[in-house]
């Protein structure tokens, strides 16, 4: 084991050599040198150099990280950091680019603590716990990413530059960026030595590290505002460079590093090696005539394959405690009654409700038989995806007992996506029917892996969520890796991701509405399963309930139901979180009730979101899922914040 | 005297460690049997083999003369109840109905509770006396009152043999000693055995039939608790001095020296 590192070191410097335009100049004066041997001094080298430094950055935060909240999934991408980062520079970029006058840095640095302080203030409430940690991370890191997209898509093609730039190509152009990273570099590991042994007392329990007198939160503030701004910093250089900070501590681990002082010394080189290790293989891939991939997404691949490895090794945490005064009815069928009743008006009503230049009014008769056929899939389509997707989080919510578990989180909209993706950029001119296809084949793929998952050892429910977001984590990476292409395609791609039920035919939404229907039957099925699987499973073996047939059955349907709603009308967003919580705090405490109450509440949600996507900047549409997930996010962000009891 | 539980070999490895070392014993039937031992000796450890939440690495295990493997995954239910050492919070969901779950083996995901159903979750109820409790919700409830509605889903499980893993180690004296009694009445009165795995020796002594008791994954002792009460044996079994004294009914008390 102790020669791997080297070794790698030198794999990586052969892979760097060999793609070297010119050998080393060796003289200095820029007019005597000739263009080879400029690209040699101010790309290749600065090139090679920025590997090293930008995978040591990311090492020491995810090292830092992973230490300060006992850990080992957690890393900037995990977590949120880095695309929140991003985010700030997409939105500055496009609507304020005045602001980069300043820097990237300081953008890139308000990104990821903005998003940082989101994803650390849900772990607070929740005792840190490590799995909804991540969860938490993806939602956070789901939404930026959707909304950078949508940024991207409003404004054109003028921006590919800022999707290349957002995979995390390593190209350079001089030295600048490099020294001012090392610089960044040098100083977090001064301070990371300063704090490794308050650090290693936090490795135990908070409670036992604060009766050693340490203070805890000071410590635990300042290691992950020290993490922020090495991913930062990472982020302002070159982009999104996902998961070595994930990696770079587990191969210390994987190479004898115990304790956290020797994570902390040795993950920076560990993630220095692998990232220049991956620059050095995507450099030969280009010297070979291939396309030119950003090596951040190619290490974006790592993850999911990473995740799943390191499931095994997290500790066995009960999920966190749940809000603990919820109300809970006493006739809570009729209620749903109410909220479907209510639900089926609002169809109604935005049927009738048009918009002219003159003002609102109800549609008369004959207008009304005009609109129909264009209005009527397009709503049922909308509110019978939103139900399919509530229906789907409540399920998964019941089953994992994790009030964050989601349809976005499991990975079958992300596996769809890919699939949309691959029959677009793999056919010359795609079908709509082989599209259709080629999403539900993804989302179906997608949802092999998960079944494996659930079919491991011990069906423990932690697995499936992680399993969940390491499918997300490797969709979201193949699609940077093909929006990095940068074709007209890629928009087409992006177009889909921020969801339209515009599109939608009448034999679509007719095939949504019944699979609604099925989905909603099913379900009270598993009524009684569903009411014990939250008790976790002892409970359940012991009850005799056959766990790995009835976990499997949840998740089929869960997977199904987000897969139709995502095939038909795009990936769409929160829903699927939002409408279970809403039912629960309806009132709606037992299993067929909140089920019920959350399909008919996640159709109501679908629907306001389309009639906002309609009038919000009348007469031109906004994409539905964007405008769902925008509406979603605060809400979200509002919930995840109140203190659980 | 039948034997509930014959275990031959029965040995537990994780990565790095063996928790249980090739135990060979038997547990009698229709008796309350207290497990004990020291923190780490295993115990616990026992207690999810029997209940079929974990599998042994090696040797076997059979139940009701039938070997535990064997079992399909209802009838097991119908026959066999478990109570882990820490019941997770029932979010959301009413004492009655907590009890009712136990009636899950009995008609399963889609059978229609029946007169017989709802008669033994009322029974169970009022056995744990939780009648006045039973529209509450569980996560309302103070601990003891929690741990009573839990041993009511288990009553209402209406299996003939219970296993509960350490089911006072959250409850004050009052409380402990009310579970215990109920604990024994199931015995004494219906017939049913009962594996509990106690931290208390002197509880263990007054409320169990037979003892077993493990240290560092081997079986130390088997036997009656007064046999179990000597000086020697204790010392054995925990690896402290303890003084054993006599109590004016005759029943033995032990006390660290």
């Amino acid at each position: 084991m102790k020669f791997v590192l080297p070794l790698a070191l030198l794999l990586s410097a052969l892979l760097w050599a060999l793609a070297a335009p010119s050998g080393l100049p060796d003289r200095f004066a820029t007019e005597a040198l000739s263009l080879d041997e400029l690209l040699m001094l101010y790309g290749h080298m600065p090139r090679g150099a920025m590997a090293l430094v930008a995978g040591g950055c990311l090492g020491l935060s995810g090292a830092l990280l992973q230490v300060v909240l006992r850990n080992p999934i957690a890393d900037p991408s995990t977590l949120g950091i880095s695309s929140g980062a991003q985010l700030a520079l997409v939105a500055v970029t496009v609507l304020f680019p005045g602001l980069l006058g300043w820097g990237r840095a300081p953008v890139a640095l308000a990104g990821a603590g903005a998003a940082a302080a989101l994803v650390m203030g849900m772990g607070a409430l929740r005792g840190f716990h490590p799995v909804t940690m991540v969860i938490a991370g993806m939602l956070v890191s789901l939404f930026a990413s959707s909304f950078a997209g949508a940024l991207t898509l409003a404004q054109g093609q003028y921006l590919f530059s800022l999707v290349v730039w957002t995979g995390g190509s390593l190209v350079q152009t001089g030295w600048g960026p490099v020294l001012a990273l090392a610089l960044v570099l040098a100083l977090g590991g001064g301070l990371a030595a300063l704090m490794a042994r308050p650090l290693s007392v936090l490795g135990l329990e908070a409670e036992s590290a604060r009766a050693l007198g340490l203070s805890v939160g000071r410590v635990r503030a300042l290691a992950v505002v020290l993490a922020c701004v090495l991913a930062a910093s990472v982020s302002a250089a070159v982009g999104l460079v996902a998961f070595v900070g994930l990696a770079a501590p587990a191969l210390a681990r994987a190479l004898g590093a115990r304790r956290p002082g020797q994570i902390l010394a040795l993950a920076p080189l560990t993630g220095a090696v692998l990232l220049s290790l991956v620059d050095g293989l995507v450099l030969t891939a280009a010297g070979y005539g291939t396309e030119m991939f950003p090596t951040g997404a190619v290490t974006g691949l790592i993850g999911g394959p990473l995740l799943l490895w390191l499931l095994p090794r997290l500790r066995a945490t009960p999920p966190p405690a749940p809000d603990a005064h919820l109300p809970r009815k006493a006739r809570p069928l009729r209620r749903v009654g109410l909220i479907a009743l209510a639900t089926v008006v609002l169809l109604g009503l935005l049927l009738m409700l048009g918009r002219t230049p003159d003002g609102w009014s109800l549609l008369d008769r004959e207008r009304l038989a005009l609109f129909l056929p264009n209005r009527l899939p397009r709503l049922a389509g909308a509110a019978a995806a939103g139900g399919l997707l509530a229906l789907a989080g409540a399920a998964l919510q019941r089953l994992t007992a994790n009030p964050l578990a989601s349809p976005e989180v499991l990975g079958v909209s992300g596996g769809a996506a890919i699939g949309y993706a691959g029959v677009l950029f793999l056919a010359a001119a795609p079908s709509a029917v082989a599209l259709t296809s080629g999403a539900a084949l993804g989302g179906a793929l997608a949802m092999a892996v998960l079944t494996c998952a659930v079919l491991g050892r011990d069906a423990r429910p932690e697995r499936l969520l992680l399993a969940g977001v390491a499918v997300s984590s490797l969709a979201a990476a193949l699609l940077s890796i093909l929006m990095a292409a940068g074709t007209m395609k890629s928009f087409a791609v992006l177009a889909w991701l921020s969801g339209s039920a515009s599109a939608l035919t009448a034999s679509g939404a007719a095939l949504l509405v019944a699979l609604l229907a099925f989905a909603c039957a099913a379900a009270v099925l598993m009524a009684r399963w569903l009411t014990i699987l939250p008790l976790g499973p002892e409970v359940a073996r012991a009850l005799g309930l056959p766990l790995r047939g009835a976990t499997l059955c949840v998740v089929a349907l869960a997977a199904l139901a987000t897969g139709a709603a995502t095939v038909l009308v795009g990936p769409l967003s929160f829903v699927g979180l939002m409408a279970p919580h809403l039912a629960r705090r309806c009132g709606l405490a037992q299993a067929v009730p909140h089920l019920l109450g959350s399909a008919a509440l996640g159709a109501a949600l679908m629907l306001a979101a389309d009639f906002g996507a309609r009038m919000a900047s009348f007469p031109y549409d906004l994409p539905l899922g964007l405008f769902a997930s925008l509406l979603g996010t605060p809400w979200l962000i509002w919930m995840m914040l109140r203190r659980p009891t | 005297m039948t034997a509930l539980y014959t275990l031959s070999d029965v040995t537990l490895t994780v990565p790095g460690r063996t928790l249980l070392h090739g135990l060979d014993l038997s547990l009698p039937s229709g008796k309350v049997t207290g497990l004990i031992g020291h923190n780490g000796s295993g115990k616990s450890t026992l207690l999810k083999l029997l209940s079929r939440q974990t599998q042994p690495t090696r040797g076997s295990i059979t139940f009701a003369e039938r070997p535990l493997p064997d079992w399909p995954t209802r009838a097991l239910a119908r026959h066999l109840a478990y109570l882990p050492q820490h019941p997770p919070a029932a979010e959301g969901l009413s004492v009655r109905e907590l009890a009712a779950l136990g009636r899950y083996p009995w008609h399963g995901a889609l059978g229609r509770p029946g007169p017989e159903d709802r008669n033994a979750t009322d029974a169970a109820i009022a056995a744990c006396g939780l009648d006045g409790l039973a529209a509450r919700r569980v996560d309302t409830l103070s601990g003891g009152e929690a741990q009573r509605a839990w041993l009511a889903m288990l009553i209402a499980q209406e299996a003939g043999t219970l296993l509960l893993d350490e089911p006072i180690s959250a409850l004050d004296i009052a409380h402990q000693v009310e579970v215990l009694t109920l604990v024994q009445s199931l015995s004494r009165a219906r017939g049913r055995s009962v594996v509990v795995v106690l931290h208390d020796l002197n509880m263990a002594a007054r409320y169990c039939d037979h003892i077993v008791a493990l240290k560092s994954g081997r079986l130390v002792f088997e036997g009656t608790p007064d046999d179990l009460m000597t000086p020697d044996r204790l010392h054995d079994i925990y690896g402290a001095r303890m003084e054993v004294m006599t109590r004016a009914d005759g029943s033995p008390v032990a006390l660290p020296v």
